[in-house]
Order: structure tokens, then C-alpha cells, then sequence
């Protein structure tokens, strides 16, 4: 980094402030709640992405940070500050949009600036400010340009130049990748890590896109109708899922389960086939993830009906007692269709899940 | 602005068959009117029919020397620059009003429609009424300032009756076009202003009104060369022309010329002159407003 890039990162840099939830909800006629009573803590200067499905109460939540929408109970607070009952403008957060919302009818550098403009900063102070910022994105050269005169890309980037020059303590981006083509995600998700490695704002990242979430996040806060399913690294969310939600979400393919019932020794599929030795009782789900099983020599039989190759690794399709299995493998390249698979399940990169709430059982096989 | 798109079709009569039943209408009852009335210009018509005689440019030197075609032309533009501008800017703070999300905003964007089932004559007859200086609802000024209301006898108090009228008359339409600009607007694009701290009023001047300027351009074109020929049947019906010529606008005058006085080459040249004026100012609006307000969504 050089002498002038450190210049514009301590201008830039912003004093991020923790956002705590406090028995947030939010229901729009009173009676359905949308997001019921949630606790969540994102600490300063972390990025935490929102993940869940359509229709999980993501967006809602983050319009309640930003203030665009009202909670209808609990307490939003940026560092000790209580914010929710303000104004958007007075919470001192910025956020880009999934659209990107440029004002049309204003220059790039217009757009940038109209935040410092409504602020009331003098002309020469808003051009050094936005010049710096155009100067991080690479805009330098489309000042003068208007929005629909860019590619997806620049639009992104003035988007993004537009939430920072205002050195947010607090950065909010809804869904800001889902609109661009898989390239340019790809190096926009770099530039985004970059851009929260510099600017330190405690960043709020909503997507439904699970790769975003492993990649962006420092933790990811996955939201199922509302509820926080779990709320942990990248990390552990990927090695202990805490429910059979979290682990169908994360991964690609997703994590397989199949319905199995324990004697008090091993964990039998409907038919009768034994998976793994567990001293549990009655009917369970059992995980595992497509990665972690192992072709060849094993004891658990399957049938493969169905096989992509992926050039680095191949996808098999297989049954496995009337349940889908998916490996993924790079021993599969001399498998044909229809073969008989013999399968190992490592025990220790079993998941057990509890039949009915679907809640993960810790440490079903740490003990053998 | 978005590139047009090209229609396809299989034959290549079809199109003009399909246009035909709109074009015929437009002739007979447009181009057909208008290019006789430009003929006749050049004519001396006589009043019971029967022959006429060539004149040249006769008429239009008559007419142009004429200072009641000068004064109704001045009462026409004035007419037309404040009652278009009103006729604008009434229904435009009614759609930024009705566009909140508001209580009872759905129920105001239906009322405000409806006085477009209401015919020009019978604006007029209705405006008549409610400004009637004795029963009126201005009529209580005049108790506590005696005469200070009286349309009857006060030239502009007559003429700020019509405007009314026409503002009136102007507001379903103008409302409609405006508000549906500001509907299509992303609700993004308000959030994200209110996100850079700009509070509702300053939302309204930096992002929803430029913004609407291709609604507010085609509102203002309309009514300019609308004003010009509809306010026939409110100063019909409302003051015809009175008192003393002080709303006699010139669409009224070519009437009066043309059907009362049966000056019919008159009327004829003076509609001429009126139609060539309005094509040249929607002209320099195009050529004036039109350019600056052409953004890329």
C-alpha cells in the first residue's frame, strides 16, 4: 500500500460501533409476526452476513437497522447509542442497495456527494472527499458520467461510493451482488473483502447466496422465518451446523440426511442398513456431507443413479435405501451408471439431528 | 430513453389496415377542417354562402391591423402561461401529496379523478354558480367589503373565475399523468435518499420532481396548446367574452367573428394565425425543455 492510499484509508476509515438487537420484532398487522422477539450481537468493525431463503425476514431486518422500517418491538442500539426510534439520516448508516438506487438524473460524482451535500458540507471539503473515494473504486475517471452510462460493475462501485463517503460507523448492503453476472461477483466479492479490510465498518451483508456468506463473512447469521438458526463463523457453521436447516443451506451440494432410528447400538435405515454405530435410541436424521464420503472399499451399499463431472471433482447421484445420496468425489471418474457403490461414512464427520425439531445432537459421535 | 422497438407483422397490408380507421378520423375531422380553414383565409367568403372571391394576403393584413385581434391574443396568452402553469402545478402538489403513503391517499387518488367525467360547458355553469357574487362562496367577502368580488362588473375578477375553471377542469388529467410518474419511481430510490439524510421536502426537489420532468414536460405541452381552444366553453358559458371584452379570448372572438358577425374570412384567418402560433410554441417547448430533461433510467 502506498503513501497515498494510506492517506485516503485514515480519511475514510470510520469509527465503526457495535449493533446490538435487543427482542427486535416486527409485525406489519399485528397479529402475524414477520421477525418474532430476536437477540443478536454484531460486534464493531465485524462483517456479518445475513443468510437465509426468500421470505425469511432478512431484508426486514436490515431495513429495521437502517432505519426504513419501524421495529414494532425491542431496541436497536449503535454502540450506546439507542437508534430506533430515529430517523434513517440520524443513525449514521449507510447502505447499498440490491438495485443500486442511483439517482438517474445525477452524475456520478453528484451521487457520491449528495449525502455530504444534504450535510451541508462546504463544496471544496465534499470534492476532496469524493475525489478520494472515486480515487479507492476506481472511478476517478466517470465523474462526470451519468448512471446509465455505466456497466453493471461501475454502477456497483459508485453504489458502494456512495454509502462510504460518508464514513458510516455502521454499512449496510442488501443482496449488492445478486444483479451481475458470476465474474464479476466473483471480483467484486474480493473487492468487498478488500474495501471492509480498509474501512473497518461494522458491515451488514444480506444474500441468499451461501458462497458470498463463506467467503464475506467473519460470522454468518443464518435467519429461518425470522428465527436466528445460528449465528457463528464461516467456519463452524460449515463443521457444526445447528440444525438440519443450517446444514441443507450451506455447502454445495448441500449437506445429505437421511432418517435413520437407533437400538441403542447402530443407526438402521428404514431397510435395515446399518450407517454408523450410535448408542441413541428412536428415530433421528443423520448428515453427511457430500465431501466427507468416502468411495470404494466400504460396508454401507449404495446405487449410482445419476453422475456429473466437474473436471477438479465429480458429483454422484446415488440411492441409498430410497434416500438421495450426493458424494462428491474425485475418485469417480470410472464409476459407470447404475453401478453398485460400496460406501465409508467417517464417524467423526457424522451430524446427528434430533427427528422432530431438527436441532443438532452435539458430540452423537465424538465419544467413539 | 429507451431505443424503440420494431412491430413485426406477417402481411404487410395489415399495419396499414389497422391504421386506417384512426387515420380517416384525423383526416375528416383535423386535417380536413384545418386545411379548409387556411384556404378560406386567402378568400372573401360571403356571409350567405354563394361565391367567393380570391384576396391574397388581404384578410391576414385586415385582421393584423385589427387591435381587438391584438387584445385578445394578449388576454390568450395570458390566459394560457397562468392557467397552464397552474394547471400544472395544482395537480402536481396534489399527486406528491396523494403519492405519501398516507392515510386515505387511495380514496384521493380516486376523488381527484372525477371531475374528468365533467363536460368544459358544465365546469363553466357550475363555476358560474359557486363564484356567483351573491350566493357564492366568495359571496361573504363582498358582505364584509362591499364590491370587492364582482365578476360581473370586474374584468379580472372574470378573468381569475375562468382560471379557476380551467385549473379545475385540468386537474384529473395533469393529476393522473404525474402521479403515475411518481409511482414509477423505485421505492429504492426514496430509501436511498432518505438514507443520505434527505428528509421528505428535499426528497421532493432532488429525486421525485427531477425525476417526473418527462411527466411534467408532457402536462405543460398539453395544456398550453389545450388552454388555448378549451377555454371556449367556459367563457361561453361563464362570461361570454364579458365585461367588456376582458375575457374575450381569442378561440371566443374567432367564434363570435365567425358565427355572430358572420365575418367567416375572418374567423378563418384568425384561426390560421392561432394554429400556426400553437405549433410554433409546441416547438420551442420541444426545442427548449425537451432536450434537458432526457435522463437514462
Amino acid at each position: 500500500m502506498n503513501a497515498i492510499d494510506t492517506r485516503i484509508d485514515t480519511a475514510i476509515r470510520a469509527a465503526a460501533s457495535a449493533i446490538v438487537l435487543d427482542k427486535v420484532s416486527k409485525s406489519y398487522d399485528g397479529t402475524t409476526q414477520v421477525i418474532p422477539p430476536l437477540d443478536a450481537e454484531l460486534r464493531a468493525g465485524e462483517f456479518t452476513v445475513v443468510l437465509g431463503p426468500s421470505g425469511c425476514g432478512k431484508s426486514t431486518l436490515m431495513q429495521m437497522i437502517a432505519g426504513l422500517e419501524r421495529v414494532s418491538g425491542g431496541t436497536i442500539s449503535f454502540g450506546a447509542r439507542q437508534v430506533q426510534d430515529l430517523e434513517p439520516k440520524a443513525r449514521g448508516c449507510a447502505m447499498v442497495f440490491q438495485n443500486y438506487a442511483l439517482y438517474p438524473h445525477m452524475s456520478v460524482f453528484e451521487n457520491i456527494a449528495y449525502s455530504l451535500k444534504v450535510a451541508g458540507m462546504p463544496k471544496p471539503l465534499r470534492v476532496e472527499r469524493v475525489e478520494a473515494v472515486a480515487k479507492m473504486l476506481g472511478l476517478s475517471d466517470l465523474l462526470a458520467r451519468k448512471p446509465g452510462q455505466l456497466s453493471g460493475g461501475q454502477r456497483q462501485r459508485v453504489a458502494i461510493g456512495r454509502a462510504i463517503v460518508r464514513e458510516p460507523g455502521v454499512l449496510l448492503f442488501d443482496e449488492p451482488l445478486s444483479n451481475l453476472d458470476a465474474q464479476l461477483r466473483h471480483d467484486m466479492r474480493m473487492e468487498l473483502a478488500e474495501l471492509h479490510r480498509r474501512i473497518g465498518a461494522t458491515t451488514v451483508f444480506v444474500t441468499h447466496d451461501q458462497v458470498e456468506a463463506m467467503t464475506l463473512a467473519d460470522r454468518i447469521l443464518i435467519l429461518n422465518k425470522g428465527r436466528i438458526e445460528q449465528f457463528d463463523t464461516p467456519k463452524a457453521i460449515y463443521h457444526h451446523p445447528a440444525s438440519v436447516f443450517v446444514a441443507k443451506f450451506i455447502g454445495a451440494p448441500p449437506m445429505n440426511i437421511v432418517p435413520v432410528t437407533g437400538d441403542g447400538k447402530v443407526l438402521r435405515l428404514a431397510d435395515g442398513q446399518v450407517l454408523a454405530e450410535c448408542p441413541v435410541f428412536g428415530d433421528y436424521q443423520l448428515g453427511i456431507r457430500p465431501e466427507d464420503i468416502l468411495v470404494g472399499e466400504g460396508p454401507i451399499k449404495a446405487s449410482l443413479r445419476y453422475r456429473e463431472d466437474l473436471g477438479s471433482h465429480a458429483i454422484l447421484a446415488a440411492d441409498l435405501g430410497g434416500n438421495l445420496l450426493r458424494i462428491a468425489t474425485p475418485f469417480g471418474a470410472d464409476i459407470g451408471v447404475e453401478a453398485n457403490l460400496s460406501l465409508t461414512f467417517p464417524p467423526l464427520r457424522l451430524h446427528l439431528f434430533d427427528a422432530e425439531t431438527g436441532r443438532a445432537i452435539p458430540g452423537a459421535f465424538s465419544a467413539q | 430513453m429507451s431505443s424503440p422497438t420494431q412491430a413485426l407483422f406477417a402481411n404487410r397490408w395489415l399495419p396499414v389496415l389497422l391504421v386506417t380507421p384512426l387515420a380517416l378520423l384525423i383526416v375528416i375531422f383535423f386535417y380536413v377542417p384545418i386545411f379548409q380553414a387556411f384556404y378560406w383565409s386567402f378568400f372573401l367568403e360571403r356571409p350567405f354562402g354563394g361565391g367567393s372571391i380570391f384576396v391574397g394576403w388581404a384578410n391576414f393584413a385586415r385582421v393584423l391591423a385589427d387591435p381587438q385581434f391584438w387584445e385578445a391574443g394578449k388576454r390568450t396568452v395570458i390566459f394560457m402561461v397562468i392557467g397552464s402553469s397552474l394547471a400544472v402545478l395544482v395537480p402536481l402538489i396534489l399527486a406528491v401529496a396523494a403519492d405519501r403513503q398516507l392515510r386515505l391517499s387511495q380514496p384521493a387518488r380516486n376523488v381527484l379523478v372525477w371531475p374528468k367525467g365533467v363536460a368544459g360547458a358544465s365546469i363553466g355553469v357550475i363555476f358560474a354558480f359557486i363564484f356567483n357574487p351573491f350566493v357564492g362562496i366568495l359571496s361573504p367577502l363582498n358582505q364584509w367589503f362591499p364590491g370587492i368580488w364582482a365578476p360581473g362588473i370586474d374584468g379580472t375578477d372574470a378573468f381569475i373565475m375562468l382560471i379557476a375553471a380551467h385549473v379545475w377542469s385540468g386537474i384529473p388529467f395533469n393529476f393522473v399523468i404525474l402521479l403515475a410518474g411518481l409511482q414509477s419511481l423505485p421505492r429504492t430510490m426514496h430509501q436511498a435518499a432518505a438514507m443520505d439524510g434527505a428528509g421528505a421536502w428535499r426528497r421532493i426537489f432532488d429525486v421525485q420532481l427531477p425525476l417526473i420532468m418527462p411527466q411534467v414536460f408532457l402536462t405543460l405541452v398539453l395544456e398550453f396548446t389545450e388552454s388555448v381552444t378549451s377555454a371556449f366553453a367556459l367563457v361561453d358559458t361563464m362570461t361570454k367574452g364579458g365585461p367588456g371584452g376582458s375575457t374575450n379570448l381569442l378561440v371566443y372572438k374567432i367564434y363570435v367573428d365567425g358565427f355572430n358577425g358572420y365575418d367567416l374570412s375572418g374567423a378563418a384567418t384568425q384561426t390560421a394565425i392561432l394554429m400556426v402560433f400553437v405549433v410554433l410554441l409546441t416547438g420551442a417547448q420541444f426545442a427548449f425543455l425537451g432536450r434537458r430533461i432526457n435522463y437514462e433510467r
